[in-house]
């Protein structure tokens, strides 16, 4: 096992660096300049290519890219284009830290809810329950969020007074009540649908049927026997969830004036801000390496015929 | 049981759908009833320059609107009181991330907001946009109208140490250091003799700044400038104490240790991305002094409307989609609604001349007589600009009221266009938008809809992201652009408008147009000393240009706060100018 950990870890900067030459190339090679968006329709091209020359952005692109990797292996990771002078590890930590808890949190809640309510619509197989929790998970996270995310202020916020209508003071503040639960719809709803699936596909095999016969009680059979099996295909969607969770969520932060990483992202494409824009790559990417190995080494405990080698 | 299984999916459908119009019900009640959640906070990337809002004396022509607070009294040099003094409070207001807080780079109205507040220079602009002294009480401009002498005030920043005239001498030539960067040294102090060899990096210092004494400087320029004096109310020539921005390195601007300047306010807290604090500056010179203790601005947008309805925000700008709501004289927002003068911008559909068919003045004549400009403003755009008539905004010294040539007149479009040489034989036309998303902007379409409808002429839309656009539209690779962007003054003077987009050696005249006569009277505008006879020269280019119609104008911005009742005399300049010491705060 850790032989694996080892193999796939060492791929991390080989797929970092193919993530950041392509982020660099698509930057430096695809249309518009920083140095112009700042100025705007206004143009001057003698200080266009004077600040150029000054931010190093007319030099070649393997030198820019060596100059970055080697900056970045310092823990620098360059200064925003857009937000003058500011480091953008600076830029980016606090807002990461920001929509990283909004988001574990929101995954959290989503299961909490997700989980049982997929057990239980399995186990009551098309009954009226079964049809109810389906319908209503479905027909909420049908509603996109820049839907749900004004109602639900409006009822809360300018109607009943009882929750803030937006910014934060972290997780533990009522301001965070609104978003969590906007944000937990839909890995509800996805965790829902895929715990009854598997579920039932479980609950079908002969070795339940045996469990049930040796006289197993049924709290018994449904968690120790089916939903120990039926976990291997959510742990692939929890770790898809988690390792989203560093990108924000643009939508809710922005209705809900949360300091997130969502707006930055967006932003920082509009604006060219090519060391925001290939740093939060960066941290994506390795992001999703990290959870597909969490997953993989999930699956080999939670089913011990996986083998990884 | 097939009959009751059939039964229960019909019933858990019907749930659903209730559930779901339950959802849409809310949203059209939550947006009909009240002034709704969304507001343009969402970061303005088609327009980065968000105009600011303004106030003037004669009001907008938007219906059902309280008419903008009385203007306070006009900061009369030399000692007017200060307004009912002792009220003091806290102001709350929604404000964009500032790209920075350093008046050397500042090139964005968003910055710029903020730096005016932090901030102050030689000259300001006051209410009406005239120049007024501030750090410096008076100057002298020499016969030849190239050099400028101030004579500076005794003032201190923030810290307490003394404004004097190396405060000036050190802020200019570090905005003109190559190591800065700034995007906008060039344009805003580059008429001073020596700045563009400095910005080269040929010099060390900046030659036509001079330190005659402590309280004396001398500043040279290259040609005699009507307008140069305009261009010292922006931040790039404030006074800065070298001190504290050498002892706060890269970020010393957005660090309330170092961000030390002259200014009615100084910085007291900058949270990256959520909120700034300003504090009231007891050292500040000027009249009024600042009554308010602290602005807090939340950076983090959101539905600041709902925020203000809550409570939480004193004040905010209304969004396209809350102004009907807001406008409605039955909703008990209308009467907190400020609507305010068009700001200093002007939207405009550009044509390159050189490219057919706009190579045709008749073409581009019967362009300009199809749009009705009213229709879209009112529809379209819910009444946030004004129909421009000119090119200049109605609140830009030199404004000619008496311009209207090209009223909506579809049968004389028709004609013109009978005329032209491209008649039945039109080649394509595509206009070039900047936006993002699936569809383009409502004004857009419906001024393509206008030109199919009114002249039967197709025209298609290409729309750009921002980068892209702005990109293109240097390379002249346009052959009609603009509506959703736009140009907003610098600062107020015509040659701001009319010369740098029209001028035929201008970089910024992005319609190819060249008209001789039209380069002569803006060349004399540039020198005339008599203000009158200039605005007489810039009224005759005016003209001239919109009879060879290079750009149909569109309108001009204008904007609508909601200002809570306790939030008193609130400016709403046209421009960006220090506002924040004329508020008081009586909760």
């Amino acid at each position: 096992m850790f032989a694996f950990l080892i193999k796939r870890l060492l791929w991390l900067p080989i797929l970092l660096n193919a993530v950041g030459i392509i982020t660099f190339a698509l930057g430096l090679y695809g249309p518009g300049d920083p140095v112009e968006v700042m100025l705007g329709p206004r143009s001057n091209p003698e200080a266009v290519a004077r600040v150029r020359r000054e931010l190093g952005l007319d030099r070649p692109f393997f030198e820019q890219y060596v100059l970055y990797v080697d900056r970045a292996l310092h823990g620098d990771f360059g200064e925003s284009l857009k937000y003058r002078g500011q480091p953008v590890g600076e830029l980016i930590t606090k807002r990461l830290w920001v929509s990283l808890q909004l988001n574990l949190a929101s995954l959290a809640l989503g299961m909490a809810l997700g989980i049982p309510l997929g057990i239980l619509a399995a186990v009551r197989h098309n009954s009226w329950m079964d049809f109810l929790i389906v319908a209503v998970l479905v027909a909420i996270i049908s509603l996109p969020s820049f839907t749900i995310t004004p109602i639900l202020s409006y009822i809360f916020a300018v109607q009943l007074k009882v929750l803030p209508a937006g910014g934060w003071e972290g997780l533990l503040s009522k301001k965070a009540i609104l978003p969590v639960i906007i944000l937990s719809v839909g890995p509800a709803a996805v965790f829902m649908r895929q715990t009854r699936a598997s579920m039932l596909e479980v609950l079908g095999q002969d070795y339940v049927r045996t469990a049930r016969a040796k006289g197993l009680s049924s709290r018994v059979v449904l968690m120790e026997h089916a939903f120990r099996n039926a976990l291997i295909p959510l742990s692939t969607i929890f770790g898809l969830i988690l390792a989203g969770s560093v990108t924000g969520s643009f939508v809710v932060e922005n209705l809900l004036a949360i300091p997130g990483i969502g707006a930055l992202g967006v932003d920082s494409l509009f604006s060219r801000d090519y060391p925001v824009i290939i740093a939060l790559t960066l941290i994506i990417a390795s992001s999703y390496v990290l959870a597909n190995t969490l997953i993989d080494l999930t699956y080999q405990y939670l089913d011990p015929r996986i083998r990884i080698h | 049981m097939p009959n009751r299984r059939i039964l229960i999916i019909l019933g858990v459908i019907l749930v659903a759908l209730a559930v779901m119009c339950a959802g849409i019900g809310a949203a059209v009640l939550f947006f009909s009833a009240s002034a709704g959640v969304f507001t343009s906070q969402v970061p303005a990337v088609v327009q980065p320059q968000t105009a600011p809002p303004n106030t003037q004396p004669n009001q907008p022509q938007a219906p059902n609107v309280t008419p903008a607070k009385p203007q306070p009294t006009r900061p009369a040099q030399g000692g007017a009181p200060a307004p009912s003094g002792g009220v003091s409070g806290i102001l709350t207001i929604p404000g964009g991330e500032p790209p920075t807080l350093d008046p050397a780079l500042a090139q964005d109205s968003t910055s710029a907001a903020y730096i005016v507040e932090l901030y102050s220079g030689l000259v300001t602009l006051d209410q009406n946009l005239d120049i007024v002294p501030d750090l410096a009480t008076k100057w002298e401009i020499s016969d030849d109208g190239k050099t400028y002498t101030f004579h500076l005030r005794d003032a201190k920043f923030s810290n307490g140490k003394v404004v004097n005239a190396d405060a000036f001498k050190y802020a200019i030539e570090r905005a003109c250091d190559a190591a800065t960067a700034s995007v906008v040294a060039d344009s805003y102090l580059g008429d001073i003799v020596g700045a563009r060899s400095k910005l080269r990096g040929q010099t060390k210092d900046v030659s036509g700044v001079k330190v005659v004494d402590d309280k004396t400087l001398q500043i040279t320029i290259d040609a005699p400038k009507a307008y140069f004096l305009a261009k010292l109310t922006y931040p790039t020539a404030f006074a800065l104490d070298r001190q504290s921005v050498e002892s706060g390195g890269k970020t010393w601007a957005s660090n309330p240790k170092s961000a030390i300047g002259s200014g009615a306010f100084k910085l007291a807290k900058y949270d990256l991305g959520q909120s700034i604090v300003l504090q009231r500056n007891d050292q500040y010179y000027g009249t009024p002094k600042p009554t308010l203790n602290e602005v807090h601005y939340m950076l983090s947008g959101g539905s600041t409307m709902t925020r203000y309805q809550t409570g939480e925000l004193d004040a905010t700008p209304v969004g396209l989609n809350d102004i009907d709501a807001v406008l409605d004289t039955n909703n008990p927002l209308n009467k907190e609604l400020h609507a305010v003068e068009p700001t200093m911008s002007l939207f405009y559909v550009g044509f390159d001349v050189k490219k057919p068919p706009f190579d045709d003045i008749n073409v581009r004549q019967a362009f300009n007589y199809a749009i009705d400009k009213q229709k879209i403003l009112d529809v379209v755009l819910h009444k946030t600009q004004l129909p421009a008539k000119g090119i200049l905004p109605p609140g830009m010294p030199g404004y000619n009221p008496n311009l209207d040539p090209y009223p909506f007149d579809v049968s004389k479009a028709k004609q013109l266009l009978a005329k032209s040489k491209y008649a039945g034989k039109m080649p394509d036309i595509t206009i070039s938008v900047s936006g993002a998303g699936g569809t383009a902007a409502g004004s857009v379409e419906a001024i393509v809809e206008m030109y199919k409808q009114n002249l039967g002429v197709d025209v298609q839309i290409e729309q750009l992201e921002w980068a892209t656009y702005l990109n293109d539209l240097k390379g002249h690779r346009f052959q009609m652009f603009g509506v959703t962007a736009g140009w907003i003054a610098d600062y107020p003077d015509p040659q701001d408008f009319l010369d740098i987009l029209f001028h035929s050696g201008s970089r910024d005249n992005n319609f190819n147009y060249a008209n001789s006569q039209v380069d002569q009277l803006l060349e004399q505008a540039r020198v005339e000393r008599d203000q009158n006879k200039r605005y007489d020269l810039y009224h005759k280019a005016e003209q001239m240009i919109l009879q060879d119609a290079p750009i149909v104008p569109l309108g001009h911005d204008v904007e609508y706060w909601l200002v809570k009742p306790y939030v008193q005399n609130m400016p709403f300049p046209p421009m960006i100018i220090p506002k924040l010491k004329f508020v008081t705060v009586a909760k």
